[in-house]
């Protein structure tokens, strides 16, 4: 695989909350063929030339006019495209990484993230929308203040919003509103810090049981194992989460951003970064 | 000793298979649209960017690194930037570039350190991989096939922490196709010294390069550490103990914090510091080693243009291999040996082999290990 870029321009830049914009750049390339869960690199020299690869989860697509976005969080002295200007030309790499895969018979969709990790599943609410599916959206912000503004999500999406401080919507975690839609959801998506996914894969693990669902039929002995990182490893799994170690090659070759699986170590780049929760242990992640 | 054999790489073989590779492009682009100040100047001695090229005349920038181990020009891929090779061929246009140097890779597999496993530092990378790889025997069958095939010489680095495992692992090398050659990180702990790096200690040193020698006849490079007290004595120890040649160097060991300063960036706390960031005392490592040896050096320590090339060309080093700056731009090596081409024909050269050693005549008169800020 290539990890060859090609220069893209940014067109638009806004900010969206305080430490927080979304960034569009031109690169049809990237736009037709990006899925959700997948991440771009831009490529950035120092001065002393040395080319270094920051990894940004695409956050929207528009293969009509060729425009990519992605959605860029952090402090003012973290921001690696603070040099960038409306009009720049920035060399951008990928899509890299394998995508969510949602299971045809899917009907409702449940997206649950914390703060800017939002940016990680907007793509995805587009892509369920379009093949019509119902989408609701949970998310997590330490307050008001921090919450991602309702009108960047499609208008059809239920949009559920917790506050650690209580100053807007469920007074605190996200994951406390997650046993409301457990029944409603077939599929659920999740971004976020590892404590959180360590919890989600901890309820998603329990929730047939919680929910008095008893698993009919006969039990294979020899169930079928899918290989990790296989699409449909996530397609058939209730729960898929997006991991956030950084890609510094996307090539599989630097094994920088290995992340603890049932079955060994997997590469975030190569066999991730979206994976079925029940590949990873989650309890270590967390 | 056993009689020294040639050792057969792709470069040499081309004449009667033909290359595996298709036709390369003749020149290895650069990352377009990337604002970068790459092109500092102290090109050509001048100082001035080299203009209409001077007419050309025939040039070889082939590299003996002894025992048999030729390269087609003197620029390297360090270990552990891109795995074994095959995983980043499409961007890494082997055809074009002198040799790959491999991941470390151990007897026995191992599951490396936990993550994180890299950090940011100002022009530099700390990491600690920590020997993550599937063990010699998967790696000799899933990638010596293809490396017999591929245009370029794989050199193995080699990790283990005692002498017999370093010496088996060589054992095993012997006869395998596709091996050009094996590079010892001796920047590895010696469990029966309590866990002191090789490296550090001229006797430790020779004792794993005399056991490997013995154990082979491929050629045989040794990584040195710059953090060694003297990095003379144990260049010394290793060149009469029966290395081909010299690698130098490896990283060098650093901390980072995480943003709260809470904890260590990484899971190991400590990581190995490299890139730009490193590369003066690379510099006078290599400066030091390569006026201290008969055989060759390849120098390495923060590589990201032909300046720096140049520069370590300048102190002694017949070759120079790139790491950190090659995870982020795979076809940096590639382009280095095409500008380095362009250099020598600029300067009317008809080899590199006159920009070796330009700064060694100003020797210092102590060993760096005699502490070099302080003396009057
Ligand atoms: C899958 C994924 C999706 C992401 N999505 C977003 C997003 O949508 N929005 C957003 O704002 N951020 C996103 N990030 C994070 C972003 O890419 C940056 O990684 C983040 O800003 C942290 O950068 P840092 O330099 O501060 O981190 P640091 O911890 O300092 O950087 C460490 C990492 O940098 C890399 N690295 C550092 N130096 C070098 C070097 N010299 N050569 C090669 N590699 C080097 C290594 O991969 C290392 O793991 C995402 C990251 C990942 C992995
Ligand atoms: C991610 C990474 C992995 C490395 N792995 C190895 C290794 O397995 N064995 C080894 O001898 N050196 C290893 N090195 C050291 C490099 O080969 C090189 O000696 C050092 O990084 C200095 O060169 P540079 O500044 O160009 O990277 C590694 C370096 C990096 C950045
Ligand atoms: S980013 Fe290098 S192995 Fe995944």
């Amino acid at each position: 695989m290539s990890t060859e870029p090609v220069v893209a321009e940014l067109v638009e830049r806004r900010v969206i909350l305080p430490d927080q914009r979304i960034d569009a750049f031109h690169a049809p390339a990237i736009a037709v063929s990006a899925r959700a869960g997948q991440v771009l690199q831009v490529l950035l020299a120092d001065d002393e030339g040395l080319v270094v690869r920051r990894a940004f989860a695409i956050n929207t697509v528009d293969p009509s006019t060729g425009v990519v976005s992605v959605h860029v969080a952090g402090p003012a002295r973290a921001d690696a495209l603070a040099h960038l200007r409306v009009g720049d030309r920035a060399p951008l790499a990928g899509p890299f990484g394998r995508p969510f895969e949602v299971d045809p018979r899917t009907t409702h969709i449940l997206l649950i993230a914390e703060g800017a990790a939002i940016g990680r599943l907007r793509l995805l609410a587009d892509e369920a929308l379009r093949e019509g599916r119902q989408v609701t959206v949970l998310l997590g912000a330490q307050s008001a203040r921090d919450v991602y503004p309702s009108t960047l999500l499609p208008d059809e999406v239920e949009y559920v919003v917790a506050t650690v401080d209580g100053s807007l919507g469920h007074p605190g975690s996200v994951a406390d509103l997650v046993p409301q839609y457990e029944a409603w959801a077939d599929q659920t998506f999740a971004a976020g810090s590892p404590a959180l996914l360590g919890k989600l894969a901890a309820l998603s693990a329990s929730r047939l049981t919680r929910m008095g669902v008893a698993k009919l039929g006969r039990r294979r002995a020899a169930a079928k194992v899918d290989p990790p990182g296989s699409p449909s490893a996530r397609r058939k799994s209730f729960l898929q989460v997006v991991v956030e170690l950084d890609v510094a090659c996307a090539a599989a070759t630097c094994l920088g951003c290995v992340v603890d699986g049932h079955a060994g170590l997997l590469r975030a780049c190569r066999e991730g970064p979206v994976f079925a929760a029940t590949e990873l242990s989650l309890e270590t992640v967390a | 000793m056993k009689a020294r054999r040639r050792v057969v790489t792709a470069l040499d073989r081309s004449g009667g298979r033909g290359p595996a590779w298709p036709a390369p492009p003749r020149k290895a682009r650069p990352v377009p649209g990337l604002q970068s100040p790459v092109s500092r100047p102290r090109l050509s001695g001048s100082g001035e960017a080299v203009a209409a090229p001077v007419p050309s005349v025939p040039l070889d920038l082939s590299v003996d690194l002894g025992s048999g181990l030729f390269l087609r020009n003197p620029i390297l891929v360090a270990s552990g930037a891109l795995g074994y090779g095959i995983e980043a061929e499409d961007d890494l246009a082997p055809e074009r570039i002198g040799a790959l140097v491999t991941r470390g890779t151990t007897l026995r597999g191992r599951t490396g350190n936990p993550t994180p496993r890299m950090a940011r530092t100002p022009s530099g990378l700390l990491n600690a991989i920590g020997l993550h790889n599937p063990g010699l025997a998967a790696v000799l069958e899933r990638f010596a096939e293809q490396w017999a095939r591929w245009p370029l010489p794989v050199i193995l680095n080699l990790a283990a922490d005692n002498v017999g495992e370093f010496a088996e692992m060589a054992r095993r090398l012997e006869g395998v196709p596709g091996i050009a050659g094996v590079e010892l990180n001796l920047s590895c702990p010696n469990a029966n010294r309590g866990g002191t790096l090789f490296a550090l200690e001229a006797d430790s040193a020779a004792a794993v390069t005399t056991a490997v020698r013995r154990a082979t006849d491929l050629p045989l490079l040794v990584k040195l550490s710059p953090a060694a007290p003297d990095p003379r004595a144990v260049a010394r120890a290793v060149a009469d103990s029966g290395a081909d040649a010299i690698s130098a160097v490896n990283t060098l060991p650093g901390l980072v914090l995480a943003a709260d300063r809470s904890r260590p960036a990484l899971g190991l706390a400590y990581g190995g510091l490299s890139g730009p960031a490193l590369r003066p005392i690379a510099l006078r490592v290599v400066h030091e080693i390569a006026t201290s040896v008969r055989i060759p050096v390849v120098a390495m320590g923060g590589v990201t243009t032909l300046s720096d090339v140049l520069d370590f060309l300048a102190v002694g080093a017949q070759a120079v291999a790139v790491g950190t700056a090659a995870i982020g731009d795979p076809g940096l090596p590639a382009r280095l040996a095409d500008e380095l081409e362009d250099e020598c024909q600029a300067r009317g050269l008809s080899s590199h082999l006159s920009l070796i050693g330009t700064a060694q005549g100003h020797r210092p008169g102590n060993p760096s290990a005699r502490g070099a800020e302080y003396r009057p």
